[in-house]
């Protein structure tokens, strides 16, 4: 009993007499408003300062170091958009123990200081998938005005972090603080030049990273921009102990691979193992492991909630409802009993975090997949548009960890085995009624690849608005008068068996607007056939590298159907040839389009392909002429002419 | 002998029973049961329901998700939901459900939370199902029900029980072509009232249409009064009681520190004569200083914030703008009002409804000079004197003082009061269509416009954000000198300008020049879908277009050809398009017009053959011909 207060009494001494650089750090009693350059002040919103700071206190008596953030922002709003952007907060409450203090104020152009009512701070608890929160709205905010939040946390400890240092408005100075003491550490910064520099702060060792003018992380096209932020990424160990990075991923794989490998199948799927073979013995792995991708996504949902039992089998198996960790025990009895190879995969969404095998942090390990070895196919099963192929598309392209069934591990780019997995093959037959009044477009097209995925998605599983706007996007989308004659798919089924079968859009439509009249002539816009291809904007200077969504291509023939008494002029618009070519002189990525004249007959086809996920930044601009090849045939326009 | 002439009475039902079996998803049963107590005038209130539904496949398991929303006024209990698998007969039980919040757009704060949970083992063939309890804590709050859903219900029925001291008003809405069974029973405890309707098809929203309310079969019940000691006492008898909640909400706004308000309405003003330029001035100083923040908590989300708060917070809701809006107007001796009113996704009346569910917004109504305006500060760019867009139509309800209240019908606002006027000047240099124009955008036309600018430019460049909201020319038109005037909250137009570029747009073959003056290609996309379109199409404001276009033949060339004059008339909705020659110069004048909120299923094809006929004009190019 002694022993314990004694222990308590030490534990209190010995913490104070630590310092804690949160405790002294504060902001300037009186604020000044911050002198803007004349660009930032037609920015909707400037980060004048955004200061992160963590730290973790080892203490003599708790194995266990402490852990705290502080974050401190100012930022100037100078129209209503600023205002909308700024003036509501959100701090997350996940792993925080303790909340130390959160306080905000706002300066208004005329020097006004406006400090926030705590009482105005409302708690709000578990928020859809992202727990709790304490929110405020800033008070006092007029256009102008800077706001200024200052809060720390203390958090659960935890080795690890990150922080995203660039947001989506210019900051001028971010500063990373990690202050870490006699503790073992590692810290990382993305997407930056600038370098960490050993500090003593209240005499911890700590490193800092300052970073000047961090540009908006802007929205463009064929980008990643929310994974291309500059990030922080750290880890701190426990008094006395240091933990490699290949330390940590054999734990994972050792973890993770001791749920995922049982050595026997568990008997309670026998009966679901019968409905999925039917009795048949000579069933290929793929075929094998399509059944059970399909039987599981009829009869499983992978749901998103606290409820710890979604990652226990036989709760699972009872009551059909998993985990996304959850279903892969799921998958893994029903590979393990019809004697399919597999590896685990854990990886992310390249779209949110590039995945780095050389720093472990827990964060970037989102999204499983299985990995089917002797078929070079991936199964994911926590999504249900899928079936058994390539990866999903918003993960191709970003390293995985792959775990085998004897725990070990490897690193792998996750990429397509089929180059030419997606494809539009469109076959379009046109004619014009009497007189030129309208057109009929006949299309038959054939989407493969990761098209037949999304395609497939949106016909079962969207709102019938959302089928109707489909609809509408398969069947020349842009031309505004449009009317459907006939309208049919096939293959449409999102359970397949078969390996990359083409859904099939059959179509025909009819437009008066394809036609303008020129005297006795007609112009026909045939470029609009393609559907309406938007033009790759590039003013400002581009930021993100090129990603495509994923690698595809199309190949389009269309058939023009000359009326009889008329000839075609101004053929020359059809043809466009533009490419993009590797090292080697290969085209990796084109547009080309040319035509054929045969008696009545004007055959114009068009071969379009994005072979690679990824270009060159530097070579932009060329990557951008073939995108913009598209747009450019959307104004090929031929002339029907009287034949005098 | 018996069973089969239960088959013959059966036989009827199966024929008239609509076939559902292309539907992945549907409800057997939504009944609700609404029971209300009364005993020393409170009221206990408590709403029965239960749910059954269907998986006709396995391509919408999402549908087990669940969740059953309340607020402070509301509570959850006894909730018993499980899955049946006919197939097996097993039953499997819902084992664990998760109180949730969720965060908003449009909403800041709200003490909305929800009760979720997923039903287990679903798949083709299981039925789930689900009975709770709501317990309905102020008597204003019986809410409505929805005899149609999102997927089909084989039966839905609405029950209300209650004591015979009570008396409970109701009114059903798009009832006309569901067949709808209504029975009043009379027991010794009270009276039930019951609706039902079996077999009723699905609904989802459409793009561009009203609000489902408005085309969804529904019902709203509602407490009209009780008797009790001898004498009748209201609570939502008709729309005075309404306002005389209202009001006794609005007794218990906190009104201290006015003389802050007071201070800041008269410092605006003090230079001003007229009620009118004061009136403008104050309004504009709240749409500018004031930012939008909305809060819904418990009554607080009916009781204005005091308005000293307000404007040092420097936020606010609806309420909170127009109870501020109301003490600076008053205090500077304008005459004005808080008004409640529901904007048009509500699409009843007061009278009709005499509940809290006709409205969702409030605004201030100012007297001035004799001229009723409506003003909504939520709105920062609608200039002084016209109502917020979505509050058109829209019955306003005025509260003159404790007792007394008022209810105006906010006007349409007319099309020339929302115009766009056009100006361009063509010109060709070197096979490349060169064009200078001018927009003056006026009332809504100019509040959108603005609005768009700030919330949905993002990161584009204006003029990829020009070349995406027109959609001048082509998909290469290029901008130039881009000027922008007036960007503000006030009644004079926006001026907008730029030089265009657009390449590939003019056809030369031969001797002759083809271009088509119609870079502007408004409307050309609002056909309807006569096929598959079910509910009415929703327009936002009236308005015209003019538009004044030149083209200046260069030199070395005589005119060939102006396509003829072209006009679509309709009291609702038209268009004229004319062509004149003079000298060097080709002149098309063009207006189009639309003069109604909405178009109606029966004006479908009227609507399409102007769009028609205009796509028809769209299309005429001008011809030049070299000399």
């Amino acid at each position: 009993m002694i022993k314990k207060a004694l222990i308590v009494l030490l534990f209190v001494s010995t913490s104070s007499s630590f310092s804690q650089h949160f405790r002294t750090y504060d902001w300037t009693e009186k604020p000044k408003l911050h002198k803007l350059s004349a660009e930032d002040e037609k920015e909707s919103s400037i980060g004048i300062l955004k200061k992160h700071i963590v730290e973790y206190a080892s203490s003599m008596m708790s194995p266990e170091p402490k852990r705290y953030e502080t974050e401190h922002t100012i930022t100037r709003v100078n129209d209503d958009k600023g205002i909308a952007r700024h003036n509501t907060v959100y701090i997350p409450m996940y792993e925080v123990k303790k909340v130390v203090d959160i306080k905000a104020r706002t300066i208004n152009a005329k020097g006004k200081v406006t400090v926030l009512n705590q009482d105005n701070i409302k708690e709000v608890k578990n928020v859809d998938e992202y727990g709790d929160f304490k929110i405020f709205a800033i008070e006092g905010v007029e256009k102008g005005s800077e706001i200024e939040v200052l809060y720390t946390v203390e958090k659960e400890f935890d080795m690890y972090g990150s922080e995203t240092m660039q947001s989506n408005y210019k900051i001028n100075e971010a500063q990373f603080i990690f202050i870490t003491g006699k503790l073992n550490s590692n810290v990382k910064a993305y997407r930056t030049d600038s370098t960490f520099k050993d500090v003593t702060i209240d005499g911890d060792n700590a490193k800092s990273l300052t970073l000047k003018n961090i540009p908006a992380m802007v929205e463009e096209e064929y980008a990643t921009p929310d994974a291309n932020k500059i990030t922080v990424v750290y880890q701190c160990f426990p008094q006395g102990q240091d933990i490699t990075q290949d330390m940590f991923w054999t734990n994972v794989s050792n973890n993770v691979g001791g749920r995922f490998f049982p050595e026997t199948a568990t008997s309670k799927i026998d009966a679901d193992l019968a409905t999925i073979i039917e009795g048949k013995t000579d069933l290929s792995v793929f075929e094998k492991a399509s059944r059970v991708d399909n039987f599981i996504k009829s009869n499983f949902n992978v749901i998103k909630n606290n409820n710890d039992e979604l990652s226990d089998l036989d709760y699972i198996l009872k009551n059909r409802s998993a985990s996304d960790f959850g279903i892969i025990k799921v998958y893994a009895n029903f590979l393990k009993a019809l004697d399919i190879e597999y590896e685990v995969v854990i990886t992310a969404n390249r779209f949110q975090y590039k995945f780095d095998p050389d720093f472990f942090i827990p964060n970037m390990l989102r999204d499983f997949l299985i990995y089917l070895p002797t078929e070079k196919k991936y199964i994911a099963p926590d999504r249900i548009e899928y079936r058994v192929g390539e990866a999903p598309f918003n993960i191709l392209g970003n390293y995985g960890l792959f775990i085998k069934s004897d725990f070990s591990h490897y690193f792998s780019k996750i990429s397509q085995a089929d180059p030419d997995y997606s494809q539009v093959n469109r076959i379009t037959d046109i004619t014009f009624t009497e007189d030129f009044e309208s057109t009929i477009i006949d299309m038959h097209q054939e989407f493969t690849g990761h098209w037949s995925v999304t395609n497939r998605a949106v016909l079962n599983l969207s709102s019938e608005q959302g089928v109707k706007e489909f609809k509408d996007y398969l069947t020349a989308s842009g031309i505004e008068d449009k009317e459907s004659l006939s309208f049919e798919t096939k293959n449409g089924e999102i359970n397949q068996t078969e390996y990359n079968l083409p859904f099939i859009v059959e179509s025909k439509v009819s437009s008066e607007s394809l036609i303008e009249d020129a005297g006795d002539s007609y112009i026909f816009q045939a470029g609009l056939i393609i559907g309406t291809q938007s033009e790759l904007y590039q003013e400002t200077e581009r930021v993100n590298p090129i990603e495509m969504t994923y690698p595809n291509e199309y190949n389009y023939t269309i058939t023009v159907n000359i009326p009889e008494g008329y000839t075609v002029e101004g053929l020359s618009s059809l043809n466009i040839d533009e490419s993009y070519k590797d090292s080697k002189g290969n085209k990796v990525c084109k547009f080309e389009s040319g035509y054929k004249l045969d008696g009545n007959t004007l055959v114009i086809t068009i071969q379009e392909f994005y072979k690679t996920l990824e270009y060159d930044l530097d070579r932009y601009e060329e990557f951008r002429n073939v995108i913009n090849a598209a747009s450019d045939f959307n104004k090929a326009a031929i002339l029907f002419k009287p034949i005098e | 002998m018996k069973k089969s002439l239960l088959i013959l009475l059966l036989c009827p039902l199966f024929l008239f029973a609509q076939d559902f079996s292309n539907e992945d998803y549907i409800y057997l049963k939504r009944h609700e049961h609404i029971k209300i107590g009364l005993k020393n005038h409170k009221f206990d209130i408590a709403k029965n329901i239960s749910e059954q539904a269907e998986f006709l496949t396995s391509n919408k398991l999402y549908f087990a998700n669940e969740s059953m929303h309340f607020d402070s006024f509301t509570s959850i209990e006894d909730i018993d939901a499980y899955t049946y698998i006919p197939s097996q007969d097993k039953k499997v039980k819902v084992d664990y459900i998760e109180t949730k919040r969720a965060f908003d757009n449009g909403v800041f704060y709200s003490d909305q939370e929800s009760k979720n949970f997923i039903f287990p083992a679903v798949t083709k063939g299981a039925i789930t199902n689900l009975s709770y309890k709501e317990i309905i804590k102020d008597p204003h709050f019986l809410g409505l029900f929805r005899f149609g859903t999102y997927v089909p219900t084989k039966s839905a029925q609405l029950s209300i029980e209650f004591p015979k001291n009570v008396n409970i008003g109701y009114i059903d809405f798009n009832t006309e072509n569901i067949n709808l069974d209504f029975k009043k029973e009379d027991t010794k405890n009270g009276y039930t009232y019951t609706w039902t309707v079996d077999n009723i098809k699905g609904y989802q929203g459409e793009e561009d249409s009203e609000a489902i309310l408005y085309y969804l079969p529904h019902i709203i019940v509602y407490i009209k009064n009780y008797e009790e000691d001898g004498k009748v006492h209201n609570v939502l008898n008709d729309v005075n009681d309404l306002y005389k909640w209202y009001s006794s909400l609005v007794d218990q706004i906190d009104t201290s520190s006015l003389q802050k308000v007071y201070a800041i309405a008269e410092d605006i003003t003090k230079d001003l004569t007229t009620d009118r330029e004061k009136a403008e001035t104050i309004f504009n100083w709240v749409q500018d200083n004031i930012t939008y923040v909305a809060f819904e908590d418990g009554l607080g989300g009916f009781i204005p914030r005091g308005a000293a708060s307000v404007c040092d917070k420097r936020y606010g809701d609806c309420k909170d703008m127009a109870n501020l809006l109301y003490e600076m107007l008053n205090h500077v001796g304008i005459e004005s009002y808080r008004t409640w009113i529901g904007t048009r996704d509500r699409h009843y009346s007061y009278f009709e409804v005499p509940t809290p569910m006709v409205d969702n917004h409030m605004i201030t109504t100012a007297m001035v000079e004799n001229d009723t305006i409506f003003l909504d500060a939520t709105d920062s760019y609608v200039p002084f004197g016209m109502p917020s867009e979505f509050t058109q139509t829209k019955e306003a309800l005025l509260g003159i003082d404790a007792d007394n209240f008022k209810v105006i019908k906010v006007p349409v606002q007319n099309a020339d009061k929302n115009t766009s006027t056009i100006t361009s000047h063509f010109s060709l240099e070197d096979g490349i269509v060169k064009v200078s124009e001018k927009r003056a955008l006026k009332g809504y036309e100019k509040v959108n416009f603005i609005s768009d600018y700030t919330y949905k430019k993002d990161d584009k460049t204006e003029e990829e954000f020009l070349n995406t909201t027109l959609s001048l020319g082509n998909n290469k038109t290029n901008y130039s000198n881009i000027t922008l005037e007036n960007f503000d909250n006030k009644s004079t137009p926006l001026q907008l300008g730029y030089d265009l570029s657009i390449d590939s747009y003019a056809k030369t073959i031969g001797n002759k020049t083809y271009i088509n003056l119609n870079i502007d290609r408004s409307l050309s996309n609002s056909s309807i879908d006569l096929e598959d379109r079910k509910y009415s199409k929703k327009i936002d404001h009236e308005f015209i277009k003019n538009f004044t276009t030149t083209f200046k033949v260069p030199e070395g060339y005589k005119v060939n050809y102006v396509p003829k004059d072209l006009t679509f008339d309709n009291p609702e909705y038209g268009y004229s398009i004319s062509y004149a020659v003079d000298g060097d110069t080709i002149t098309q004048n063009k207006s189009i017009y639309v003069k109604t909120l909405s178009i109606q299923n029966k004006d479908f094809e009227t609507w399409n053959s102007f769009i028609k006929s205009l796509i028809k004009a769209y299309k005429k190019s001008i011809i030049i011909e070299k000399i």
